[in-house]
């Protein structure tokens, strides 16, 4: 019991904390996306609109190609195409972009390719990410999920903590 | 739902009902439903495509079934969609495990769709006999699914099928028995099936138009070996997994072959592309863009006279000076050379094009950031629509634009120019014109008819300014706000009060009528005289007082 009110009153320190630094509270909370074995990531949903659940299953400092997440959102527009842009961002200095083709119209790669707006999603499965070892430090990362529009479908800042 | 709540509009056609929770098509209400069109049931838990009795299907063209619980597809179910003819079934995300035999066998559909099922087999089986225009068996990258040997492939011998869709299915010991049953195919998609080669001597597939082999691991383009396929109009290779190595002759065989895409595919020739398309004489459209670095000498594209669209974009092209490399190419309309880090100052880069109507030059820098009197463009007379955007310039020569006469549509958006460069547009007249993102500020008054003579303007994001010196312009463009593209995105820059307001609401009160000179001057000799006045009375009253 003491052990649950004492990571619950971190959880809300934490979340307390990062709100202050964002100067208000409307901002979406703050979620762990996974922790262990000195890898930890949060995320925080930058869609003004609603907040998002994701999680990763094996969360290591050595990330395993084809790696299993779960995701759950309400989808706001439809994903007949969906395109992912990553920025990555450490010490104040940006060391990657990239942007990524999710689903296209003649290459839908992932089964909830064509799902409508106003649908609820879940996806849980792999991701066909590539296996790295990612060295130590603190790493800002910003997620963004959009159709064919630029539409907005998820967005997501990260911090990626590995010690 | 009640059984009259969808009554009342004359025509429905489209009625979308995804993931509303029903479990059975006898929820909805079908009484006004005549005309519908197309019916979208999808993530709900539907575990049958019976229609109900009496549902009037005979104008459905649609029923998207997607993600439902639909694992058997039995005879009465299918011939419940009879009076629909021309169907297009989407059974995508539901793992149909049995199907029964001949329950196709009596209606014809125009495309059915059974993504992410994991046994082909059973499907081949349950399609025995039928017609169906385009078939979608693809699989995806978070389903499980079995391998596809010849022995599956063989049920597609037995289907009366013009197209099919494979996308991410693996096959096993892939040998020209795979693609025995593709004989009667006139379209094939093979997108991203881990295709390393397509064996020789694949025989029979004459019938075959339209073949999509992208997203494969071909290491030479010969590996596909292109004489199987003799009557190709199509053929896709685009973001091929390795770096795809053209070869010589690769696809001398088709040539029959229209449309040509090798998009994303690392492609690397220090000479391009005389031996590499050689006797693709019927080619009408050519796509190499996003690929690595490609050297084009004079008549670089000679064995496809035909061509009407070519399309470059993001590929490195290396053209040394004086070559034209697109010379011969008498029919084409359409070349986007965005991004290709061009040689502007090569004077006969665009030789040899009497029919190019549609020219991007998007992202190539000028020499000195100008478009000088004699540049490329002069060689293109045909021209209509020219793109320049986001080519650095700052400034264009009153000449450029010489003997440009049919141009209609100009793109000069996110440069440096100045209004110095709107004389260069003084020969064109009805254009849609594109200034956005430009350094313009002020636009003096003899420049205002050459933009009078243009059929709309865009002048979003420039530096503009509100202040009387540019009173002319101000009084120009909100007396021509029919021919103002973007007017929300037309602001003021200066003066600071006034930043970021729209042009169109701008109101200036600049110079001054001849009444209201007059009354000024006779008020200046009343205040003179008053002050004299003063001076005296006040000089004479000291000395009285002395």
């Amino acid at each position: 019991m003491i052990r649950v009110t004492m990571s619950t009153l971190l959880l809300w320190t934490l979340i307390a904390c990062s709100r202050g630094g964002h100067g208000g509270g409307e901002d979406w909370p703050i979620h762990r996306a996974c922790s262990s074995d000195g890898l930890e990531i949060f995320y925080q949903s930058c869609d003004p609109l609603q907040d998002f659940g994701f999680s990763i299953d094996q969360c290591s400092k050595q990330l395993k190609p084809n790696i299993n997440i779960r995701i759950g959102l309400i989808l706001r527009e439809d994903i007949r195409e969906l395109f992912l842009d990553i920025a990555l961002v450490t010490k104040g200095s940006s060391i990657l972009n990239f942007s990524y083709p999710i689903c296209e119209e003649d290459l839908p790669k992932f089964s909830f390719c064509g799902r409508r707006k106003g649908e609820q999603f879940y996806y849980a499965g792999p991701i066909n990410n590539l296996g790295v070892s990612i060295p130590t430090g603190e790493y800002q990362v910003l997620l963004k999920l959009y159709n064919e529009k630029r539409s907005t479908v998820a967005c997501a800042n990260a911090t990626i903590i590995c010690s | 739902m009640a059984d009259t709540s969808l009554d009342g509009p004359q025509s429905l056609k489209h009625l979308f009902l995804i993931q509303t929770g029903i479990s059975s098509l006898q929820f909805i209400p079908g009484h006004n439903l005549r005309d519908l069109e197309s019916l979208h049931l999808g993530s709900n838990y539907i575990a049958s495509v019976k229609l109900p009795e009496n549902f009037p299907a005979k104008n459905l063209k649609v029923l998207d079934l997607q993600n439902n619980a639909i694992h058997f597809l039995s005879r009465k179910a299918i011939e419940s969609l009879q009076p629909s003819t021309n169907l297009s079934l989407n059974l995508n995300g539901n793992d149909i495990k049995g199907i029964e035999p001949g329950a196709f066998a009596s209606t014809v559909f125009r495309s059915v769709n059974f993504g992410g099922t994991g046994n082909l087999s059973v499907i081949f089986r349950g399609l025995r006999n039928s017609t169906v225009r385009s078939l979608w068996l693809g699989t995806f990258e978070d389903t499980d699914d079995e391998d596809i040997s010849s022995d599956t492939l063989k049920g597609l011998c037995e289907v009366s099928v013009e197209s099919v869709y494979l996308q991410k299915r693996r096959f096993s010991g892939l040998s020209p028995a795979t693609f025995r049953c593709f004989t009667r195919l006139r379209e094939l998609d093979l997108t991203a099936t881990h295709l390393e080669e397509i064996p020789p001597e694949v025989g029979g597939m004459n019938a075959l138009r339209k073949l999509v082999l992208s997203g494969n691991k071909f290491d030479q383009l010969c590996q596909i070996h292109a004489a199987s396929f003799p009557s190709l109009t199509h053929l896709s290779i685009k973001g091929n997994r390795k770096k795809l190595d053209l070869g010589v002759g690769c696809l001398e065989k088709l040539e029959n072959l229209q449309k040509l895409d090798l998009s994303h595919d690392d492609l690397e020739a220090p000479e391009c592309c005389d031996r590499q398309l050689a006797n693709l004489s019927q080619l009408q459209s050519l796509n190499l863009s996003f690929n690595e670095p490609l050297g084009l000498p004079s008549e670089a594209f000679k064995p496809c006279p035909r061509l009407q669209v070519l399309d470059l974009a993001f590929t490195r092209l290396r053209v040394p000076a004086p070559q034209s490399p697109f010379q011969g190419l008498r029919l084409l309309r359409v070349l986007n050379l965005s991004h290709c880090l061009l040689d502007t100052s090569n004077q006969r880069l665009l030789a040899g094009l009497p029919r190019l109507q549609h020219l991007s030059l998007e992202g190539n820098r000028f020499r000195d950031g100008s478009i000088p009197a004699l540049n490329p463009l002069q060689a293109v007379t045909s021209l209509e629509s020219l793109a320049l955007s986001s080519c650095d310039l700052s400034s264009l020569h009153p000449q450029a634009f010489r003997g440009l006469g049919k141009m209609s549509r100009v793109d000069l958006s996110r440069n440096s120019l100045t209004s110095d460069s709107i004389d260069a547009l003084g020969p064109l007249t009805g254009l849609h014109l594109d200034l956005g993102a430009n350094l313009m500020r002020l636009i003096p008054r003899q420049r205002l008819p050459i933009l009078s003579q243009q059929k709309t303007i865009n002048l979003r994001h420039n530096p503009l300014d509100c202040t009387c010196s540019n009173v002319y312009f101000l009084t120009w463009y909100q007396e021509n706000m029919h021919r103002v593209e973007d007017a929300e995105k037309t602001l003021c820059a200066s003066p600071p009060w006034l930043r970021g307001v729209r042009l169109s609401e701008v109101t200036l009160n600049c110079g001054l009528s001849p009444a209201g000179i007059v009354s000024l001057v006779l008020f200046l000799l009343l205040l003179a005289t008053a002050l004299i006045l003063a001076t005296k009375f006040l000089l004479r009253w000291k000395y009285q007082h002395l």
